[in-house]
Order: C-alpha cells, then sequence, then structure tokens
C-alpha cells in the first residue's frame, strides 16, 4: 500500500521534480522551524518576569489632561513609573498611597508617571477623580509602554534612577512605607 | 470528597486516552484488529471518567465548594446557580479540561457512528485525535488542575495550592469566592466560549481523518473529505457563531462602540475561520473533480495548526491583548505540543505528497475549477496578512529591538480590497461552468443583476453623496446579493414551468432537493449581511461626548438625547445600580427612553458600564454613561449612531440557519452500504441506489 505509485488512467500532471520537491520542503520546514523559534523566544520572554535592571525603556507619554512627559528627558530626577488600570482591584488599594506620597515628594527631585493598561478613558478619568490624582497619568496606546517593561500585570511599579537605570521594581499594590523608602534610596544616590 | 472523584476520574481518563494513543497506533501498524477495537474502547470509557470529571467540577461550583482554588477563583455566593455553571470555561483551569471533555466527546461520537464505515482510517483516526486529547486530558490533571486545594501553611502569608496536603499545613475554607469576572457575566461571554471550543476542537475530526488518509495512501481517494464533510461544516459553523458572540460580547460590554478591533485573540480565532472556509470549498472539487488534494491537505492541516496557534498565543501571553488570559504554566507543554503537530503532519505530508495528484488539469481560466483555486489563493492571501500583522509585534521586537503593534488601520487596508474580491467571486463562482465557461453565456446571465445593481448603487450614491467609499461596498453586496437572488429566481421559474408548482412550493422544493447548494446560498447571502455591518461601521459611524444638565439635550445627527435624572438601586449577582433616565427624540419627536447605566460589581470592586440602546434595522442608537457630578444633577454621555450594525447579528442567525439546511441529510441522495471485507480492516463503500 505504502510508496506505490498512482496509476489512475486519467493522470495528466507530470510528476514535480524530485529537486523541486526537496526545495520545497526545505523552504516549508525553515518556515515552521523559524516560527517555532520565534514562539519559543517570545514565551522565554513572557515567562521571564518584567525588567528590573538596565537602562530603563524610553517612553513618551501624553497625559488625560494633555501634558506630556518623555522619560530620558528626566534625568536627574528619581521617576516612579506605574502602572495601572481602573478595571483592576488591587490598583484601587494603593491608589490613595501614591497619591500622597507624590503630594509628599513633590519638587523634591521626583517625578511619578501613571501610566494607564489597556482602558477605557472614561473609567480612567473617573478613577483618577475618584483618587484626586494629580501627577500626570496617559493611556498605554497600543500597550508599547506595557511592553517594553514587560510588565506581568497591573498593578505593577518601577523605579528608574537618577541616570535613568531600573532600580527595581514592585508588583502588586504597594504599602507604606515601601515606596518612601524607595524614593529616599533613590534620592540619595548621587548624580553629576 | 467528591472533588476526588473527579480527580480520580480525570486520572483513569488520562491513562484511557494515552493507551487508546497507542493501541491504535500499535494495531493499525501491524495490522491488528484487536488492537484497534481495544482502542475504541478505551475512548469510549475515557469520555464517561472525563464526563464525571466534569460533573464534578460543576457540581462544585454549583455548592461553592470554596476549598477548590478553580471554585474560589470563578465563583460567589452573590452569582445566581445559572453563572455559577457556566463558570466552568470562567477561568484557565475548566475550561481546559471541558476543552478535553468536548473532544473526547467527539472522538467517541465518531467511533460509535462511522466504525463499519471507514475501518481502514480508524487506527490512524483513533491515534491522532486521541493524542490530542490526551494532550489536553494531561494538560489538566497535570498542569492546570481544577481539583486542587487551597492550603493554609503555618508562618506563610499566602495560601498555597496543592493537590495533596503539603506539610505543616491546615486545609483552608475561604467564606465566599473571588466570582466570575463582571465582563464576562453577558450571554455572549456565556456563549463565547463552549461554541468556539466546540469549533476548535470539531477541527480535530477531519484535522484526524486527513492525517489518517496520508498515512495509509488512503489520501488518493476522497473517502476521508465524505466522511467528515459534517463534520467540517458543524466544527465552521460553531467558529461562526462564537466569532459573532465575541462581537456581540465587545459591543455590549467593551463600550467602544465596536464590534470588531483586530485584537490578536479576534486574529487568533479569525485565521483558522478563513482556512477552513476555505478548505470547506475547496473538498468539493475533490468530490467532483478529483482535484485540489494538496490544496484540501494544506488547508485542513493549515486550519487546525492555526486553532492551536491561536490558543498558544492568547493563553500563553507570548502576545500580549486585551484580552489575554492569565499566564499559567501551560506554555512548555504547549509549545512542545505545537512544533510535534506542525513538524509531524508536514512531514507525513511531504511522505505522501505524491499520491494527492490531481486526476484533471485545469482547462480554462473561467471555469468553476480556476474560480476554486482563485478564492483558496484569496482566503490564503487574508490569512497570511493577519498572520504577519498579529505576529509582527514579536518579529519587531527580535529585530528592532521595539515593539511595535499594528493597528486596525493595517488590517482594514491589506485585507479590505481581498475581501471585496472574495465577494464578488462569492457571487459570480458559482455561476461558472465546470471545466470552461464560454464567455457570452455568463454575460447573458449577469447582465441584468450587474445592471440592477448599478442602479440600486448610483440611487444609494446619491442619498450618501457624502460617504462616496460607501457606494463600492453597497454597490458590492447589491450586486452579489442580486446574483444569487437570481439563482433563486431561476431554480423556482424552472420549477414553475416544468412541474406547475406555486412560488413557495417551488422554493421549498427547490430548497429541499438541493440541500447542499441552496443552503450554501443561504450562507453566502448572510455573509453579505455581515459585510453590511462592517460597510456602516466603516462609513456611517457617528460619535459625541457631553456633558449635560438635568433636563438639557445632547444632539447627534437627527437624534437628541434629553437627561433626565439619575437613580440608583441595587440589582443581582452582588451590584450596585446607577442609571440615567434620558429621553431619546428624532428631529424633535420623542422615541423612548433610554437608561444606560453603570454597574458597580461589590466584591469585585469592578464598575461595568451598560449602554442604553435603540435599536432600528438601519441604525442603532447607543448611548453610553460616563460618568456624573453634582449628586446626579449633571452627568456626562458618550453617544454613537452606529449604522447597519444589526445586520451583523441578523447575518449571524441566518449563517446558522443555512449551515443546517447544507448539513441536513439529503433524503434524495445515493444511499451508500459499506460491507467488511473478510478477515481484515478494509472495507469498502458499494454504491446503490437508494
Amino acid at each position: 500500500m505504502m510508496g506505490q505509485l498512482p496509476t489512475d488512467e486519467q493522470e495528466v500532471q507530470p510528476p514535480p521534480t524530485a529537486d523541486r520537491k526537496r526545495v520545497g520542503i526545505i523552504v516549508t520546514f525553515a518556515l515552521i522551524l523559524t516560527l517555532l523559534g520565534l514562539l519559543a523566544w517570545g514565551l522565554k520572554k513572557a515567562q521571564a518576569g518584567p525588567r528590573e535592571s538596565g537602562m530603563a525603556p524610553d517612553f513618551t507619554i501624553t497625559g488625560f489632561d494633555g501634558r506630556t512627559v518623555t522619560l530620558n528627558e528626566l534625568r536627574g530626577q528619581v521617576v516612579i513609573v506605574n502602572f495601572w488600570a481602573s478595571w483592576c482591584p488591587p490598583c484601587r488599594e494603593e491608589a490613595a498611597y501614591l497619591e500622597e506620597t507624590w503630594r509628599k515628594y513633590e519638587g523634591e527631585g521626583v517625578v511619578f508617571i501613571g501610566v494607564d493598561y489597556v482602558d477605557t478613558e472614561k473609567e480612567a478619568l473617573a478613577y483618577i477623580e475618584e483618587f484626586d490624582i494629580t501627577y500626570i497619568n496617559g493611556p498605554d496606546i497600543g500597550t508599547r509602554i506595557a511592553q517594553a517593561y514587560n510588565i506581568q500585570g497591573v498593578p505593577e511599579t518601577f523605579f528608574v534612577a537618577k541616570n535613568g537605570e531600573l532600580r527595581g521594581v514592585h508588583i502588586g499594590p504597594m504599602k507604606s512605607p515601601q515606596l518612601d523608602e524607595k524614593i529616599e534610596e533613590l534620592l540619595a544616590e548621587q548624580y553629576p | 470528597m467528591i472533588a476526588d472523584i473527579g480527580l480520580v476520574a480525570l486520572t483513569i481518563a488520562f491513562l484511557f486516552s494515552v493507551y487508546a494513543t497507542f493501541a491504535s497506533a500499535y494495531g493499525g501498524w501491524h495490522n491488528q484488529l484487536t488492537w484497534v477495537e481495544s482502542a475504541r474502547n478505551a475512548v469510549l470509557l475515557a469520555f464517561p471518567f472525563l464526563t464525571v470529571s466534569v460533573i464534578v467540577v460543576v457540581y462544585s461550583l454549583y455548592v461553592l465548594d470554596f476549598s477548590l482554588a478553580y471554585v474560589y477563583d470563578v465563583s460567589s455566593q452573590a452569582m445566581s446557580p445559572f453563572l455559577r455553571v457556566t463558570a466552568l470555561w470562567g477561568g484557565q483551569q475548566g475550561s481546559i479540561l471541558f476543552w478535553a471533555w468536548l473532544m473526547a466527546g467527539f472522538v467517541a461520537t465518531v467511533l460509535l457512528r462511522k466504525w463499519e464505515r471507514d475501518r481502514e482510517l480508524m487506527p490512524y483516526f483513533i491515534a491522532t485525535a486521541m493524542l490530542t486529547t490526551a494532550f489536553f486530558v494531561g494538560v489538566a490533571l497535570f498542569i492546570t488542575n481544577p481539583f486542587m486545594r487551597l492550603w493554609h501553611i503555618e508562618g506563610a502569608t499566602e495560601l498555597t495550592q496543592s493537590l495533596f496536603q503539603p506539610a505543616n499545613s491546615m486545609p483552608y475554607f475561604p467564606e465566599d469566592g473571588g466570582g466570575l469576572n463582571p465582563l464576562l457575566r453577558h450571554f455572549g461571554m456565556i456563549g463565547h466560549p463552549p461554541t468556539t471550543y466546540l469549533g476548535f476542537t470539531g477541527f480535530v475530526i477531519p484535522f484526524s481523518f486527513a492525517i489518517a488518509a496520508l498515512i495509509t495512501g488512503q489520501s488518493r481517494g476522497d473517502e476521508w473529505i465524505r466522511t467528515t464533510r459534517r463534520w467540517t461544516l458543524v466544527a465552521w459553523i460553531f467558529l461562526s457563531i462564537g466569532l459573532i458572540l465575541g462581537g456581540r460580547w465587545a459591543y455590549d460590554v467593551l463600550g467602544w462602540g465596536g464590534f470588531w478591533g483586530w485584537d490578536p485573540v479576534e486574529n487568533a480565532m479569525l485565521m483558522p475561520w478563513l482556512t477552513g472556509t476555505a478548505f470547506l470549498h475547496s473538498v468539493m472539487m475533490t468530490e467532483k473533480r478529483g482535484m485540489m488534494k494538496k490544496w484540501n491537505m494544506i488547508l485542513i492541516i493549515l486550519t487546525y495548526s492555526l486553532a492551536l496557534f491561536g490558543t498558544f498565543i492568547t493563553r500563553t501571553g507570548v502576545i500580549s491583548s486585551v484580552h489575554a488570559f492569565a499566564k499559567s504554566a501551560l506554555g512548555p507543554a504547549f509549545f512542545a505540543f505545537i512544533g510535534l503537530t506542525f513538524i509531524g503532519s508536514v512531514t507525513i505530508l511531504y511522505l505522501r505528497w505524491d499520491t494527492l495528484r490531481s486526476e484533471h488539469t485545469l482547462e480554462s481560466f473561467i471555469s468553476r475549477e480556476s474560480a476554486f483555486v482563485l478564492q483558496n489563493m484569496l482566503f490564503l492571501a487574508i490569512t497570511f496578512a493577519v498572520f504577519w500583522g498579529t505576529i509582527f509585534p514579536l518579529i519587531s521586537e527580535l529585530v528592532t529591538g521595539v515593539k511595535i503593534t499594528v493597528g486596525p488601520p493595517y488590517f482594514q487596508r491589506v485585507t479590505g480590497p481581498l475581501f471585496f474580491v472574495l465577494l464578488l467571486l462569492m457571487g459570480i463562482a458559482p455561476l461558472f461552468a465546470w471545466r470552461k465557461q464560454a464567455m457570452r453565456a455568463l454575460g447573458k446571465v449577469i447582465w441584468i443583476p450587474f445592471l440592477a445593481s448599478l442602479g440600486i448603487a448610483i440611487i444609494w450614491g446619491y442619498i450618501h453623496r457624502m460617504h462616496p467609499a460607501s457606494i463600492i461596498g453597497l454597490w458590492l453586496v447589491t450586486v452579489t446579493l442580486s446574483l444569487i437572488l437570481a439563482e433563486f429566481w431561476k431554480g423556482i421559474q424552472a420549477r414553475r414551468t416544468t412541474l406547475s408548482e406555486n412560488p413557495f412550493t417551488a422554493l421549498f422544493n427547490l430548497i429541499g432537493r438541493n440541500h447542499r447548494r441552496y443552503g450554501g446560498y443561504i450562507i453566502h447571502i448572510s455573509v453579505l449581511l455581515i459585510a453590511l455591518g462592517f460597510i456602516g461601521d466603516a462609513n456611517f459611524k457617528l460619535e459625541t461626548q457631553g456633558t449635560v444638565s438635568s433636563g438639557e439635550s445632547l444632539t447627534i445627527g437627527d437624534y437628541q438625547l434629553r437627561f433626565d435624572r439619575l437613580r440608583g438601586y441595587p440589582g443581582s449577582d452582588g451590584r450596585e445600580i446607577v442609571e440615567a433616565v434620558t429621553t431619546l427624540s428624532q428631529n424633535g419627536e420623542t422615541i423612548r427612553a433610554l437608561n444606560p447605566r453603570r454597574d458597580y460589581f461589590i466584591v469585585q470592586e469592578q464598575p461595568v458600564t451598560v449602554p442604553g440602546v435603540y435599536s432600528t434595522p438601519g441604525k442603532d442608537v447607543y448611548v453610553l454613561l460616563v460618568g456624573w457630578d453634582d449628586g446626579g444633577q449633571s452627568a456626562t454621555f458618550k453617544i454613537y449612531v452606529n449604522s447597519l450594525i444589526n445586520w451583523v447579528w441578523i447575518g449571524g442567525l441566518m449563517m446558522i440557519i443555512g449551515t443546517i439546511i447544507a448539513a441536513w441529510n439529503n433524503p434524495y441522495q445515493r444511499e451508500m452500504t459499506y460491507v467488511l471485507k473478510p478477515g481484515g480492516l478494509s472495507s469498502h463503500p458499494l454504491l446503490q441506489e437508494g
């Protein structure tokens, strides 16, 4: 049964040459292996944790209020990047503490950036209003920033030192005095 | 206690599935019927054991056994009994088990129905289908086990999930669970997962038959295609329903006024649908002309692989998406399985490539055959465009280090023209003759529908001269629709003149005598109706947002929305509702009251926006309550006017009806009987006039 040649009388199409077939299968396998390689790489990245060290990926975000801020232009200041969403209950746990800490350090060389992850504007605005959040908050359009930081979920907070390097990440809601301690530590660093 | 029964049943089902895979492959290889029969019995036992396992999960969800981590995650006291049961597919663990159960059920059904008929294919059919089933049962058992319990280990701040009691631990019984994500409590999201799973798992059947046909060398014939035609149709319609329900859910719940956003999860489902649709058509060429056997094999392997691929990228977080599932340890196992499926099926296809020669060649450029080739190419081109856009973020990150997500404009621009040609082909191709179509004869058939549609398009274009792009879309829909209706007309006329039937009897008998053809036409019409929804969405959408005080109105198009007041009351399933009382009028005349709401789910601390919708066949007025102020004295609304959107849902219903007609057993078709050859596995159909 196996490997028999067809004996159909109506067979009119010439058999493809062995070479053509071989090239076809090599190309097909190359494509499949490339795809599998790509998926394996993506999977490894997805399973790896968020970025914790190295230079913080740069981004520019436009706030709901129209303000724009670019991370790389904030050298010399400590930057707290907080990913959140209005649909995320744990975010609500830390929202008041974040705003309180921001007001405490405002004007002392600390910048807070709220990155709103996969959200709808109206809910996000209601959330900002509810917690009376005054630091810049903007939508992460196309989840580009979240992807650059490889976040695991929301809330997640990244700490950027004065020289633009990442100095760790906190997954889940923060409680007093975690953020205060981290900011004090980063403010103490020397920057030329 | 009850959960232990579920766990034991799941374990036994896994052992049976693994046994069935190897026993059938061994039996097929050594031509030993007893092994294959034993494998069949194992399948027929695996399914009831899985059923017990599923019943235990459903029961635990229903009685709220919060000692199970899964129940604690997705069920809660405030949920109605119905919602608790649907929580079976509300999370990863339950949905994987549910998936495995459906698949085992399908395979068992095939073995009960087709056992006598396709004996030669059976060993490898069972091996392929049960390998897949065993994989999913294995994942449910070892990775995403729904019977994990919650334990509190002494001194730990977090609870531990484990099947068995860890050292120094106490069982933990929470008072209440987290409950199903409020966004998922909608008929679309309750129906979407099971229909999608039915679609995905349904394609396992034609895929496994195809692989069996390749292994046994039966791929030369078209028996496997005849056997699986109805399965393919069933899988396809469930996939279609899943897509439409998902769209309906997005429209009702997500609050952006649209139903399709080219999100990776949506694309993941669209791709197998596209190749599956191409396969459904392409197999006709093999049945009728013995051609396109290679195409069919490639298409069914692609369809199944894309279904797996879609599940993989969305469930493992490889490509982030708006509705990606929670991350889990599923990734590596799923990756290995996908790799095995891709490489294994392509290898088998390569080894059997020469058995798939066509029995005829294309004779003319304008013929039914060439139309089929063109439609396959179009479907594949669209699939590739969608595939490219979906994995582009990964590629761009690998190459440039920056993740670039391509948005809806890419998909619209690239697939739009291809869909245009495809829809046109859908109208014309059924008119083509097999082998060769004379242009003159074709012209005679199409000139009336063509002119009629041109006329309608000109009138339409005049009315909507503000939206010139819509004219092309509408012309396309009208020309294709009139070509299809002309087919019905011709059939009815023929019956009326030759059999002097009245028009309704003629229509009824016309469809009754040729289910496949006219069922297919009805599906084609439904596709046109869905296309109308897309045309409306692309061309006529209106949108406004504003804050008004009590008694004031917002205007959009000819509509005015007056805000009267806000009211609050407690709702079902643990929610507090704030509802705006508004009045919608058109050109000053009151139409009706609309009540857009904001439901706040207390346990989940999550708000859900429920639109107030005034729905007509022509358009929807879709009102969202965005926020309020001054203790309810003023409120902010977002209003959309969505034209033609309802035709998407109407088209969806019609698609189901068309598929039922197309899949219906045709009493006028030839009956087939089968005889078992003495002493072996082989059987051959004997055609007998019924």
